[in-house]
Order: C-alpha cells, then structure tokens, then sequence
C-alpha cells in the first residue's frame, strides 16, 4: 500500500531515494569494471578476456553485496536481534510496533547493540525487510517518550527508503575498498617478480584509480546522508506527535561522551548520531548536521 | 479523408484519455475509502487483544486487593462494553472508558507492594500500556486516512464521482482529552 508512506514521507522522496540507490549501483558497477579491467591491463591478460572478467566481476559483486547488504550491515555493527525475555528490550520491541502502526508500516525487526554510547540506526532494503537497531546504552539512559522520539526518526528512514540508499551505499563501499586493496596488494605482489613490460602511464592511471576508488565512494555517500538527518527529524515527530522526545533525546546523546563505538566506521553515516564523534561544527567530512541546530530546529515546532 | 481520420483520432484519443482520468479519479476514492477500513482494522486487532487481558489482570488483582471491589467492577464493566461495541466510533469510545478505569486500576495498584512486585500484573501492566499505545497511534493513522478521503470526496474532482459511488464523509475517531482534571480542594 504505497499510498500509507504518504504520511511520513513524499512519494517524490521515495522515487528519487529508489533512483539515487539506482545510480549508485551503477557508479560502482562501473568503478569496479575500470578497477578490474585496469588490474587485468596491468597484469597483461588480453582485452577481451579482461573486459569478460571485469563485466562478471562487477555484476557479481554489486548483485551479490545487494543481496547481502543488510546483514552486512547488522554484521558490521556488531548487532544482534533484541532479546523478548529481557523487560527493556521487550518494550524496546513494542515501541518499534507501535511507530510502525504510527507510520502505517510492517514492523521491522528489532536488533540491539551491545555498545554503552546512547545511538541507532535503522538498515533494509525495503520498509516489509527492515530493521531497526537501537545500542543498550540508549535503552538504559532513554526514557519511553525519548526511545520514541527515536524510533519515530528511525522509522521515517525507513519509510522513505533513506534506509535502502544507504544500506545499499555501505554494502557497495565495504566490497570496493576490500577490492582496490586486494588490488594494490597484488600489484605490490606483481611489481616484485619478473619484469614484463607494463605501460608506466597505465600504471600510475591504475594507482590513481586504486586510490581514489573508496575515497570517491566514501565522500558519495556522506554527501548523500547529511541533509536527511534533518528531515527524519521532522517526519519522525510527525509520527511521536512529540518533538520534546527527540529532542531530549538528542541532547542526551550530545551529553554522552562517544566512548564505545562498535562495529566498522563504514557504518558511521547510519547512526542518529556520528558514533566516533559528536562535532558541532558542520564540515564536508561530517556524516550528520550538528546535534546543537538538530535540537534548536526541534524545540522551535 | 486524411482529415477526417486525424479529427476521429483526436476524438477518440480525447474521450479515452477523459475515460481514464475519471477512472482513476473514481479509484483514488475508493481506494482512499477502502484504506480507512484497513486502518480500522488495525485497531481492532489492538482492542481484541485489549479486552483479552483484562479478565487475567482483574484475576490477579483480586488475589492481593479483593476489596477494592469498586475499581475492579468498574474495570470489568468497561471491558464489556468494548466487546459490545457495534462501530468504530462505539468502540473508540468504549476503549477510552476501559482506559480510564485502567487508570484507576493501576493508581490504586501502588499501594499493594506485593501486587506491584507480581511479575504476572507487571507484564500485564506493560501489555496493557502497550496495546493502550498502539491503539493511539493506531487512531492517529486513521484518523490521518480519513482526512485524506475525506479531502478527496469533498474537494475537486472528487466530489463530481463521490455521490454516484455513495461516497461520503466519514467520521474522525475521538481522541481523550489529557486528564487535567484539578484535584478538588475544599476550604470551609
């Protein structure tokens, strides 16, 4: 029922969160077939049988991150389902049941993460496969009306499939930078046996391309992530009706020092909240907006 | 007869396109109609399971606090009327009443240590806030749907197709006012 996501998000949103997931696909489809095809040029393999390799390669990889992507994520995190038998993260669990009525949505599963810092995330690639995560540190330190506050900006990520884009973006990143650097080992590998002739052009072409390959995808992505903070901030109180819950909720997490980040860094631009460090000054490597104009915009509604 | 055939085409082609614009146009409320009584149905579920807990709660009070009769008739009253409910709106109602008496139920809890340490009544009372909550947001959503059908069969286009479907405004769900009842302090 597409016309239920209305609420929380624009179908316009939607469509272009679908498109961008889209596009960034097809960045790295063709990142990884230059990367391949560049290695396979180096190492002298003949033209079409490289082109062959790098095309299969490419969609191999990106078909099979994507399909992976979510629990590359949850493993990346460190995270692990939310415990029933346990009464804070059985609340846990009816809060995201009740934000999903709120939103209109199927329930996504819940997960925890065993770190002490106040934080969440949500991964999936499509609202009835999602998940939300949420660290045992902001279940402890939370109360109900800020967990939901939470919740809701958790569950408007999902809802307008913020969630897919950058699940997807992590899953891509992770399996391009573990390529280039099995690439430059190779090379390095390659450059100490016998000397066959290689172009030195192609050589420092593929260099560069080695290099610049994660960087490129990395500053993609936090580009794309940073402006959407904002925005599930308002949709996520449109669901709570409460913008005093996430907003006090932010401010704990500003008063929390990030001490105890778990899982991969890749994962950074996920969380509520910047895990390995809460910057209030806003930079073009910064994944979020700063908590303190987060805040001011929450209070003022 | 060049001419002739492009202006047939042109006609045909015009009248098709209008034949499918009030098509969708009679579909959008339909639809819009049919995803109130999803809504409703969301919260239906909640309020079954609702008057499913509270013979178990009322069991289980009664075995610490026998004599706070009152409170637990009240309680057990009001859940017979959410069972008895014919339409959204009676059961919207219904359940606004069960909730108060839940209220007074779970004040008055507070000064039996020994009922509010029983895991059982805690589970209970986390379920039964629970479903309390979800009911809300529940009603929060359809309300939102109604508003949607609503604007759409009274606004145009829709209101040119919403009397030939039998379409017509639906009624929002009553939401409880916060109690702000002032205690009552009497100087004589």
């Amino acid at each position: 029922m597409p016309d239920a996501h209305e609420k929380v998000s624009f179908p316009e949103q939607i469509a272009r969160n679908k498109r961008q997931t889209v596009v960034v696909e097809g960045i790295m489809l063709l990142i990884l077939f230059a990367v391949v095809y560049l290695v396979g040029a180096i190492l002298g393999t003949p033209p079409v049988v490289t082109g062959v390799l790098a095309a299969l390669v490419s969609l191999l990889y990106v078909g099979f991150t994507y399909a992976n992507a979510t629990s590359t994520v949850l493993l990346a995190a460190e995270a692990r389902p939310a415990n029933p038998a346990v009464r804070e993260e059985k609340l846990l669990q009816y809060k995201v049941e009740e934000m999903a009525l709120a939103a209109g949505l199927p329930v996504p599963q819940v997960y925890v993460q065993d770190s002490r810092d106040i934080n969440a995330f949500a991964t999936g690639l499509a609202p009835e496969k999602s998940v939300i995560c949420v660290t045992r540190g902001a279940i402890e330190q939370l109360s109900q009306e800020e967990l939901e506050g939470v919740i809701g900006h958790e569950m408007s990520h999902v809802a307008n499939y913020d969630v897919r884009l950058a699940t997807v973006t992590i899953g891509v990143v992770g399996a391009i930078a573990m390529l280039a650097e099995i690439g430059l080992r190779m090379l390095w590998w390659r450059g100490g046996g016998r000397d066959r002739k290689v172009n030195p052009a192609l050589l420092v072409v593929a260099l560069a391309a080695l290099i610049l390959a994660p960087l490129v995808s990395r500053l993609v992505y936090l580009m794309l992530s940073r402006r959407r903070e904002y925005l599930a901030d308002a949709t996520g109180v449109k669901l709570t009706r409460n913008p005093q819950g996430l907003a006090d909720a932010l401010e704990k997490i500003k008063g929390d020092l990030p001490d105890d980040p778990k899982g991969s860094r890749t994962a950074a631009g996920l969380y509520i909240a910047n895990p390995w460090n809460h910057l209030s000054v806003s930079s073009v490597w910064s994944t979020h907006p700063p908590l303190d104009e987060r805040i001011r915009r929450l209070r003022a509604m | 007869m060049a001419l002739g055939t492009i202006v047939a085409i042109v006609v045909l082609a015009a009248i098709a396109l209008f034949a499918l614009y009030v098509i969708s146009a009679r579909n959008r409320i339909i639809r819009f109609d049919n995803s109130i009584d999803n809504a409703w149905a969301q919260i239906d579920v909640q309020l079954k399971r609702r008057a499913d807990l509270i013979p178990n709660l009322v069991e289980t009070v009664k075995g610490y606090a026998a004599h706070e009769k009152g409170v637990l008739e009240g309680v057990t009253a009001a859940r017979a009327g959410l069972v008895n409910a014919k339409s959204p709106e009676e059961a919207n109602a219904a359940n606004n009443v069960l909730t108060q008496a839940l209220g007074r139920l779970f004040a008055v809890a507070e000064a039996y240590p020994q009922l509010k340490a029983n895991e059982n009544f805690l589970q209970l009372q986390d379920e039964l806030t629970h479903t309390e909550n979800k009911v809300s947001f529940a009603r929060q959503f359809y309300n939102d749907e109604v508003l949607r059908y609503n604007n759409a069969v009274t606004t145009f286009p829709g209101t040119l197709f919403a009397g030939s479907l039998g379409k017509t405004k639906r009624g929002m769900l009553e939401i409880p006012a916060p109690d702000r009842e002032v205690p009552k302090v009497k100087f004589s």
